[in-house]
Protein backbone atom coordinates (compact mmCIF):
# COMPACT_ATOMS: atom_id res chain seq x y z
CA UNK A 1 0.00 0.00 0.00
CA UNK A 2 1.62 3.82 -1.02
CA UNK A 3 2.44 5.67 1.85
CA UNK A 4 -0.31 8.28 1.40
CA UNK A 5 -2.78 5.71 1.66
CA UNK A 6 -1.32 4.47 4.96
CA UNK A 7 -1.60 7.96 6.55
CA UNK A 8 -4.96 8.73 4.95
CA UNK A 9 -7.76 6.79 6.21
CA UNK A 10 -9.91 8.92 3.74
CA UNK A 11 -7.71 7.54 0.60
CA UNK A 12 -7.53 3.92 2.76
CA UNK A 13 -11.46 3.48 2.00
CA UNK A 14 -11.42 4.70 -1.43
CA UNK A 15 -8.93 2.66 -2.38
CA UNK A 16 -11.04 -0.05 -0.82
CA UNK A 17 -14.05 0.50 -2.47
CA UNK A 18 -12.19 0.77 -5.57
CA UNK A 19 -10.76 -2.70 -5.15
CA UNK A 20 -14.26 -3.88 -4.16
CA UNK A 21 -15.56 -2.05 -7.58
CA UNK A 22 -12.57 -3.69 -9.67
CA UNK A 23 -13.79 -6.88 -8.15
CA UNK A 24 -17.66 -6.48 -8.58
CA UNK A 25 -16.89 -6.10 -12.17
CA UNK A 26 -14.76 -8.32 -13.12
CA UNK A 27 -17.41 -11.28 -11.55
CA UNK A 28 -20.17 -9.77 -14.17
CA UNK A 29 -17.17 -9.67 -16.73
CA UNK A 30 -16.53 -13.74 -16.62
CA UNK A 31 -20.03 -14.48 -16.05
CA UNK A 32 -20.60 -12.91 -19.18
CA UNK A 33 -18.10 -14.70 -20.77
CA UNK A 34 -19.44 -17.87 -19.17
CA UNK A 35 -22.95 -17.33 -20.74
CA UNK A 36 -20.67 -17.55 -24.42
CA UNK A 37 -19.21 -20.74 -23.23
CA UNK A 38 -23.20 -22.25 -23.98
CA UNK A 39 -22.47 -24.12 -27.21
CA UNK A 40 -25.16 -25.88 -26.93
CA UNK A 41 -26.60 -25.30 -30.42
CA UNK A 42 -23.18 -26.78 -31.78
CA UNK A 43 -23.79 -30.11 -29.65
CA UNK A 44 -27.34 -29.85 -31.24
CA UNK A 45 -26.16 -30.11 -34.74
CA UNK A 46 -23.84 -32.82 -33.90
CA UNK A 47 -26.49 -35.08 -32.50
CA UNK A 48 -28.99 -34.41 -35.12
CA UNK A 49 -26.02 -35.02 -38.12
CA UNK A 50 -25.04 -38.23 -36.29
CA UNK A 51 -29.00 -39.32 -36.28
CA UNK A 52 -29.25 -38.18 -39.82
CA UNK A 53 -25.98 -40.33 -40.50
CA UNK A 54 -27.90 -43.08 -38.95
CA UNK A 55 -30.76 -42.88 -40.61
CA UNK A 56 -28.81 -42.96 -43.68
CA UNK A 57 -26.94 -46.17 -42.91
CA UNK A 58 -30.49 -47.99 -41.83
CA UNK A 59 -31.67 -46.63 -45.37
CA UNK A 60 -28.50 -47.95 -47.33
CA UNK A 61 -28.96 -51.26 -45.22
CA UNK A 62 -32.68 -51.55 -46.48
CA UNK A 63 -31.98 -51.03 -50.08
CA UNK A 64 -29.39 -53.95 -50.49
CA UNK A 65 -32.15 -56.08 -48.78
CA UNK A 66 -34.52 -55.34 -51.47
CA UNK A 67 -32.20 -55.34 -54.04
CA UNK A 68 -30.42 -58.44 -53.78
CA UNK A 69 -29.06 -58.80 -56.81
CA UNK A 70 -27.54 -55.70 -57.58
CA UNK A 71 -24.08 -55.90 -59.34
CA UNK A 72 -21.08 -56.88 -57.28
CA UNK A 73 -19.44 -53.30 -57.04
CA UNK A 74 -22.48 -51.37 -55.95
CA UNK A 75 -23.12 -53.75 -53.32
CA UNK A 76 -19.40 -53.35 -52.47
CA UNK A 77 -19.72 -49.53 -52.65
CA UNK A 78 -23.01 -49.81 -50.66
CA UNK A 79 -20.97 -51.60 -47.70
CA UNK A 80 -18.18 -49.42 -47.76
CA UNK A 81 -20.32 -46.55 -47.40
CA UNK A 82 -22.57 -48.26 -44.29
CA UNK A 83 -19.22 -48.80 -42.55
CA UNK A 84 -17.81 -45.35 -43.64
CA UNK A 85 -20.85 -43.29 -41.93
CA UNK A 86 -21.06 -45.26 -39.12
CA UNK A 87 -17.27 -44.96 -38.73
CA UNK A 88 -18.09 -41.22 -38.54
CA UNK A 89 -21.26 -41.42 -36.33
CA UNK A 90 -18.89 -42.78 -34.09
CA UNK A 91 -16.44 -40.27 -34.06
CA UNK A 92 -18.95 -38.08 -33.91
CA UNK A 93 -20.23 -38.48 -30.90
CA UNK A 94 -17.34 -39.20 -29.47
CA UNK A 95 -16.43 -35.40 -30.52
CA UNK A 96 -19.30 -34.10 -28.88
CA UNK A 97 -19.35 -35.90 -25.75
CA UNK A 98 -15.59 -35.04 -24.92
CA UNK A 99 -16.04 -31.26 -25.90
CA UNK A 100 -19.08 -31.37 -23.76
CA UNK A 101 -17.51 -32.35 -21.07
CA UNK A 102 -14.28 -30.02 -21.65
CA UNK A 103 -17.20 -27.30 -21.94
CA UNK A 104 -18.24 -28.65 -18.29
CA UNK A 105 -15.28 -28.21 -17.15
CA UNK A 106 -14.31 -24.88 -17.93
CA UNK A 107 -17.60 -23.97 -17.14
CA UNK A 108 -16.97 -24.94 -13.36
CA UNK A 109 -14.02 -23.08 -13.29
CA UNK A 110 -15.98 -19.71 -14.35
CA UNK A 111 -18.20 -20.34 -11.92
CA UNK A 112 -15.57 -20.83 -8.95
CA UNK A 113 -14.01 -17.21 -10.37
CA UNK A 114 -17.37 -15.98 -10.20
CA UNK A 115 -18.51 -16.68 -6.54
CA UNK A 116 -14.50 -16.13 -5.37
CA UNK A 117 -14.82 -12.50 -7.18
CA UNK A 118 -18.17 -11.57 -5.82
CA UNK A 119 -16.89 -12.80 -1.99
CA UNK A 120 -14.25 -10.33 -2.63
CA UNK A 121 -16.78 -7.38 -4.09
CA UNK A 122 -18.77 -7.33 -0.50
CA UNK A 123 -18.35 -4.72 1.41
CA UNK A 124 -19.56 -4.99 4.82
CA UNK A 125 -16.53 -8.13 5.66
CA UNK A 126 -16.77 -8.49 9.74
CA UNK A 127 -13.30 -8.39 10.93
CA UNK A 128 -11.69 -11.83 10.47
CA UNK A 129 -13.91 -12.88 8.15
CA UNK A 130 -12.36 -11.81 4.51
CA UNK A 131 -12.71 -14.20 1.82
CA UNK A 132 -9.31 -16.50 2.39
CA UNK A 133 -7.30 -18.91 0.79
CA UNK A 134 -9.23 -21.90 2.43
CA UNK A 135 -12.48 -20.01 0.94
CA UNK A 136 -11.69 -19.85 -2.38
CA UNK A 137 -10.08 -23.93 -2.05
CA UNK A 138 -13.41 -24.87 -0.68
CA UNK A 139 -14.65 -23.34 -3.67
CA UNK A 140 -12.90 -25.94 -6.20
CA UNK A 141 -14.50 -28.88 -7.95
CA UNK A 142 -11.44 -30.73 -9.37
CA UNK A 143 -7.79 -31.41 -8.41
CA UNK A 144 -7.17 -29.60 -11.82
CA UNK A 145 -8.11 -26.32 -10.04
CA UNK A 146 -6.63 -27.68 -6.73
CA UNK A 147 -2.79 -28.17 -8.56
CA UNK A 148 -3.32 -24.84 -10.05
CA UNK A 149 -3.79 -22.75 -6.56
CA UNK A 150 -0.97 -24.93 -4.91
CA UNK A 151 1.89 -24.10 -7.87
CA UNK A 152 0.38 -20.27 -7.44
CA UNK A 153 0.80 -20.35 -4.32
CA UNK A 154 4.62 -21.66 -3.96
CA UNK A 155 5.05 -18.97 -6.87
CA UNK A 156 3.75 -16.11 -4.61
CA UNK A 157 5.39 -17.16 -1.50
CA UNK A 158 8.93 -18.15 -3.05
CA UNK A 159 8.54 -22.12 -1.74
CA UNK B 1 -35.56 -51.20 -22.20
CA UNK B 2 -33.42 -50.75 -19.19
CA UNK B 3 -33.64 -47.18 -17.62
CA UNK B 4 -31.16 -45.17 -16.44
CA UNK B 5 -31.55 -42.08 -14.58
CA UNK B 6 -28.68 -39.28 -15.00
CA UNK B 7 -28.33 -36.31 -13.37
CA UNK B 8 -25.96 -33.94 -14.02
CA UNK B 9 -26.37 -29.56 -13.29
CA UNK B 10 -25.58 -29.32 -16.73
CA UNK B 11 -28.44 -28.95 -19.68
CA UNK B 12 -25.56 -30.10 -22.26
CA UNK B 13 -23.78 -32.10 -20.13
CA UNK B 14 -27.46 -34.18 -19.91
CA UNK B 15 -28.19 -34.11 -23.52
CA UNK B 16 -24.74 -35.56 -24.55
CA UNK B 17 -25.04 -38.25 -21.69
CA UNK B 18 -28.22 -38.92 -23.36
CA UNK B 19 -27.88 -39.19 -26.84
CA UNK B 20 -24.82 -41.55 -26.17
CA UNK B 21 -26.63 -43.63 -23.77
CA UNK B 22 -30.23 -43.47 -26.40
CA UNK B 23 -27.72 -44.57 -29.24
CA UNK B 24 -26.80 -47.84 -27.25
CA UNK B 25 -30.36 -48.99 -26.22
CA UNK B 26 -31.05 -47.43 -23.03
CA UNK B 27 -34.00 -45.28 -22.14
CA UNK B 28 -33.07 -42.10 -20.11
CA UNK B 29 -34.57 -40.59 -17.43
CA UNK B 30 -32.76 -36.73 -16.33
CA UNK B 31 -32.68 -34.40 -13.82
CA UNK B 32 -30.47 -31.49 -13.07
CA UNK B 33 -29.92 -32.15 -9.15
CA UNK B 34 -29.92 -34.49 -6.66
CA UNK B 35 -33.05 -33.38 -5.30
CA UNK B 36 -34.65 -34.32 -8.77
CA UNK B 37 -33.42 -37.47 -8.56
CA UNK B 38 -34.58 -38.15 -5.39
CA UNK B 39 -38.16 -36.75 -6.48
CA UNK B 40 -37.90 -39.12 -9.59
CA UNK B 41 -37.07 -42.27 -7.68
CA UNK B 42 -40.12 -41.53 -5.25
CA UNK B 43 -42.19 -40.82 -7.96
CA UNK B 44 -41.70 -45.13 -9.02
CA UNK B 45 -39.09 -44.64 -11.56
CA UNK B 46 -36.79 -47.48 -11.39
CA UNK B 47 -33.49 -47.14 -13.12
CA UNK B 48 -31.42 -49.96 -13.73
CA UNK B 49 -28.05 -48.06 -12.97
CA UNK B 50 -27.92 -44.42 -11.99
CA UNK B 51 -25.14 -41.81 -13.16
CA UNK B 52 -24.70 -38.90 -11.34
CA UNK B 53 -22.56 -35.76 -10.98
CA UNK B 54 -21.03 -34.69 -7.53
CA UNK B 55 -20.92 -31.08 -7.46
CA UNK B 56 -24.54 -29.78 -8.22
CA UNK B 57 -26.99 -27.55 -6.40
CA UNK B 58 -29.62 -28.46 -4.20
CA UNK B 59 -28.57 -31.35 -2.92
CA UNK B 60 -25.07 -32.50 -4.07
CA UNK B 61 -23.85 -36.29 -5.35
CA UNK B 62 -23.02 -37.52 -2.48
CA UNK B 63 -26.15 -36.49 -0.65
CA UNK B 64 -28.47 -37.60 -3.24
CA UNK B 65 -26.34 -41.70 -2.79
CA UNK B 66 -27.43 -41.49 0.36
CA UNK B 67 -31.04 -40.46 -0.07
CA UNK B 68 -31.01 -43.22 -2.99
CA UNK B 69 -29.53 -45.81 -0.86
CA UNK B 70 -32.65 -45.09 2.15
CA UNK B 71 -35.52 -46.22 -0.40
CA UNK B 72 -35.87 -49.92 -1.12
CA UNK B 73 -36.02 -49.91 -4.72
CA UNK B 74 -32.80 -48.05 -5.13
CA UNK B 75 -30.73 -49.90 -2.23
CA UNK B 76 -28.98 -52.28 -4.53
CA UNK B 77 -28.83 -50.08 -7.75
CA UNK B 78 -25.17 -49.27 -9.18
CA UNK B 79 -24.75 -45.51 -8.92
CA UNK B 80 -21.67 -44.53 -10.95
CA UNK B 81 -20.07 -41.44 -10.30
CA UNK B 82 -19.21 -39.20 -13.44
CA UNK B 83 -17.31 -36.32 -12.25
CA UNK B 84 -14.56 -33.43 -12.77
CA UNK B 85 -13.14 -34.59 -9.21
CA UNK B 86 -10.32 -37.28 -9.24
CA UNK B 87 -9.45 -36.91 -5.44
CA UNK B 88 -8.99 -39.53 -2.80
CA UNK B 89 -10.96 -37.90 -0.19
CA UNK B 90 -14.06 -37.18 -2.26
CA UNK B 91 -13.74 -40.98 -4.24
CA UNK B 92 -13.69 -42.56 -0.50
CA UNK B 93 -16.75 -40.22 0.60
CA UNK B 94 -19.13 -41.06 -2.16
CA UNK B 95 -18.13 -44.86 -1.76
CA UNK B 96 -19.06 -44.75 2.21
CA UNK B 97 -22.18 -43.10 1.03
CA UNK B 98 -22.98 -46.13 -1.46
CA UNK B 99 -21.55 -45.59 -4.75
CA UNK B 100 -20.51 -48.37 -6.99
CA UNK B 101 -18.33 -47.03 -9.48
CA UNK B 102 -16.06 -43.71 -10.28
CA UNK B 103 -15.94 -41.91 -13.81
CA UNK B 104 -13.68 -38.51 -13.95
CA UNK B 105 -14.32 -36.37 -16.65
CA UNK B 106 -13.45 -35.99 -19.60
CA UNK B 107 -14.68 -39.75 -19.95
CA UNK B 108 -14.50 -41.65 -23.46
CA UNK B 109 -17.88 -42.19 -24.88
CA UNK B 110 -17.07 -46.32 -24.53
CA UNK B 111 -15.77 -46.07 -21.39
CA UNK B 112 -18.89 -45.33 -20.10
CA UNK B 113 -20.93 -47.48 -22.31
CA UNK B 114 -18.38 -50.17 -21.13
CA UNK B 115 -19.31 -49.58 -17.47
CA UNK B 116 -23.16 -48.87 -17.98
CA UNK B 117 -23.50 -51.80 -20.03
CA UNK B 118 -21.12 -54.22 -17.73
CA UNK B 119 -23.80 -53.35 -14.92
CA UNK B 120 -26.83 -53.39 -17.35
CA UNK B 121 -26.70 -55.36 -20.26
CA UNK B 122 -28.96 -54.40 -23.51
CA UNK B 123 -30.50 -57.23 -25.32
Amino acid sequence: MPDEIKRDPVAAMQAEANARMVCAILAGQVASLRERMDASESFDLLWRTTALLSWLSGLLGDLSCTRPHANEVLQRERAEAIAEVAEIRRALDALAFMQTQRQDFARQIADCVVTALERLAVAETPPGQNFSLSDLKALYVSDDQRRVHESVEQRCCGK
Amino acid sequence: MPVILVLDDSATMVMSLSHILKGAGYEVETGMNGREGVTKLNDGIKPSVILTDLNMPELDGIGFIKEARKIAATRFTPIIVLTTESGGRKRDEARAAGASGWLTKPAEPNQLLSVVKQLCPTK
